[in-house]
């Protein structure tokens, strides 16, 4: 197999990891609608922090975007 | 790191270029904005005050009227109560001078007639007591009857003696016009007869007749520029001029 | 009567004019059409050099695509601010137009730092305006036209791009672009340098900034706590008190450590990587069909580009919040105590 074809797959596959992030942050999203519809004056906070949530939740996601970056650029 | 691009001169370059849009960020636009914020917050809670300020000014305003207009209220009725008294005393005042002066007038006006009686009783008091002289001296002349008596005294009163005035037997006198004078008014007849006996013995055209009770009795007969006193008071002013 | 309807009108036009005109460039879809083949665009990383290549102490230099865009969101802040004191200065309390508009978000972003910083919003503010302003102004520069379309055509070695005549314009085969311009690379190695790439496709730019951020952090972290900001990196003081947990908080301190590094990657990469998928889904989009289908994600991506500045603003701006709180910061001053 040519070594390109392999970098191909492997970034490919690398971004699989996405998946959990994905889920990660539809739970998120779930959980803070879910709070907005029962306490909508605290819209704000829960915003606030679920967007950290998300965030925290992206970093995973993000890890694995770096490692296809690499490998499909740096290796 | 090369081939994802990442450089230390780009990233010199990129941090030095956040710096300063960080600078100019904070300096003219986050600092005029929050001063901004501020002063409108201010300008909020300003106008907030200010319309509670001006409600309270309101409110104050209001019971102020009110408390002005209770004021003329009871100084209006004040005025008009001071006034009403003021024209009831006013009038009473006139009422009462009035009064006096009508008082005064009244006695002034009965001291007046008290005085006017006074006087003319005097003077009653004077001619009476002439007459009681008179009276007394024909009494001592004449013996008195019934008849005689009255007739005298008609003859006093009148100066007519049997149809003829006494005063008239020797004088001559000739004028237009006569006037008798009696001391009390005299009966038709004797007019008649004065006249007849005036006219025959002077010549004259018209006779009219007065009376003057001050001339106690007889009478004055006046005719053209000439006087002929017969009269009680001529006597005695005679007698009187004679007893001095 | 007049005014609007004919504008509307007009526009209307303007619109199926492009539509047309996009259809007789692109497709042989009437039968006369030029059919300019649409070219897969070549996706690359590094920045292209438009200048001679500088060779520095650090590294090579060169004006690129991305510093461009950058100039072009400096200019832009910069018209801002100018907007800004001009209206502040006129004394106006309430702002009108684009100006109008920062001063809603800043509003908005000052509301959310006074709920989270507390006392150090009036130091921390100005970085969360900053980052925010920046990086969205950056990542719309992706929406305007030619971006990443119009540029120098290079030859060497790397492209492999055919060069075109279409009218007046040079373009390339196989990896052509819609709209405006059209770009291409021959096959012996013509590939295009664009004039303006979006900066935040730039990972110099998101790295220098998520370093700046977190240097920041730090920064605000040992201001208000003094060397006791330390301790959370570095927790030895239960270590011979409570052996078991100590040696767990001593755990933690490290993966702190880690985790200030993983905040530099997550920052830079995040930002790198929404807006870099975006502008490559732009070009994917407008290869596949080129005509109307990318307003779409246009659309799309103008939401993700402020959802992402929102996002690095935010979390830059928490992070400084959180420094500022410390964590559990008295009680490791006391067991240092």
């Amino acid at each position: 197999m040519d070594a390109n074809a392999a970098k191909l797959i492997g970034a490919g596959l690398a971004m699989i990891g996405a998946i959990g992030a994905g889920a990660g942050i539809g739970i998120v999203a779930s959980g803070a609608v879910q709070a907005m519809g029962r306490n909508p004056d605290a819209t704000g906070t829960i915003q606030t922090n679920m967007i950290l949530g998300i965030a925290f939740a992206e970093a995973v996601a993000i890890y694995c975007l770096v490692v296809a970056l690499l490998i499909l650029f740096v290796f | 790191m090369e081939a994802l691009g990442i450089n230390g001169s780009f990233l010199l370059v990129q941090i030095v270029n956040l710096i300063i849009v960080y600078v100019v960020v904070s300096k003219w636009i986050v600092g005029p904005i929050i001063s901004m914020l501020e002063k409108r917050r201010e300008t909020i809670a300003q106008g907030i005050e200010d319309a509670r300020v001006a409600a309270d000014a309101r409110a104050n305003a209001e019971k102020e009227a009110e408390k002005i207009i209770a004021e003329a209220q009871t100084k209006a009725s004040k005025v008009v109560r001071d006034a009403n008294e003021r024209a009831e005393s006013v009038a009473r005042d006139v009422k009462s001078a009035a009064e006096a002066e009508a008082g005064k007038a009244r006695e002034k006006a009965l001291a007046g007639v008290e005085e006017e009686r006074a006087r003319i009783l005097g003077d009653l008091r004077g001619q009476v007591a002439a007459l009681s002289i008179a009276a007394a001296q024909k009494l001592v002349n004449d013996a008195l009857d019934e008849k005689r008596q009255r007739a005298l005294i008609d003859e006093f009163f009148t100066g007519v003696k049997a149809g003829k005035i006494v005063v008239l037997e020797d004088a001559s006198l000739t004028g237009a016009t006569a006037e008798v004078t009696s001391a009390l008014p005299l009966t038709s007849a004797e007019q008649e007869s004065a006249k007849k006996d005036v006219l025959a013995k002077t010549g004259a055209q018209a006779v009219s007749f007065k009376v003057d009770p001050s001339i106690l009795g007889g009478l004055v007969i006046k005719v053209g520029d000439k006087v002929v006193d017969g009269s009680v008071s001529g006597k005695l002013e005679g007698l009187r001029a004679s007893l001095r | 009567m007049t005014g609007t309807p004919k504008q509307k009108v007009w526009g209307r036009w303007v619109v199926l004019a492009a539509f047309v005109l996009g259809l007789y460039l692109f497709t042989g879809f009437f039968g006369f059409g030029l059919a300019i083949p649409v070219v897969m665009p070549a996706v690359v990383l590094p920045t292209e050099p438009l200048t001679e290549i500088i060779h520095t102490p650090l590294g090579e230099f060169f004006l690129s695509g991305t510093l461009v865009a950058l100039l072009i969101a400096d200019a832009a802040i910069i018209a801002i601010a100018l907007g800004i004191s001009a209206a502040v200065k006129k004394g106006d309390l309430i702002l009108t137009g684009i100006v109008g508009a920062v001063e809603a978000l800043l509003e908005m972003l000052h509301g959310m730092t006074e709920g989270t910083a507390g006392k150090w919003t009036k130091q921390i503010f100005p970085w969360f305006a900053t980052i925010t302003l920046l990086v969205m102004i950056a990542n719309w520069t992706e929406l305007l036209p030619g971006v990443e379309t119009i540029g120098r055509l290079v030859q060497d070695e790397k492209g492999h791009y055919e060069l075109q005549q279409v009218g007046p314009i040079q373009s390339i085969i196989n990896p052509a672009e819609d709209g405006h311009a059209a770009e291409g690379e021959h096959h012996e190695g013509w590939h295009l340098y664009p004039f303006v790439r979006v900066v935040s496709t730039d990972l110099n730019f998101t790295v220098a900034l998520a370093l700046v951020a977190v240097v920041m952090i730090q920064y605000f972290g040992i201001k208000s706590q003094g060397l006791a900001y330390f301790s959370k990196f570095w927790a030895t003081g239960t270590v011979f008190s409570k052996p078991i947990f100590g040696v767990i908080d001593f755990g933690v301190g490290l993966l702190e450590i880690v985790s200030e590094f993983s905040k530099v990657l997550s920052f830079a990469f995040r930002l790198f990587g929404n807006i870099f998928a975006g502008s490559v889904l732009l070009f994917v989009i407008g290869s596949l069909v080129p005509v109307f289908a990318q307003s779409i994600f246009y659309l799309l991506e103008f939401f993700v580009g402020a959802i992402q500045a929102f996002v690095f603003g935010l979390l830059a701006m928490t992070f400084m919040a959180q420094a500022t709180q410390g964590h559990g910061g008295e009680h490791h001053e006391e067991a240092h105590a």
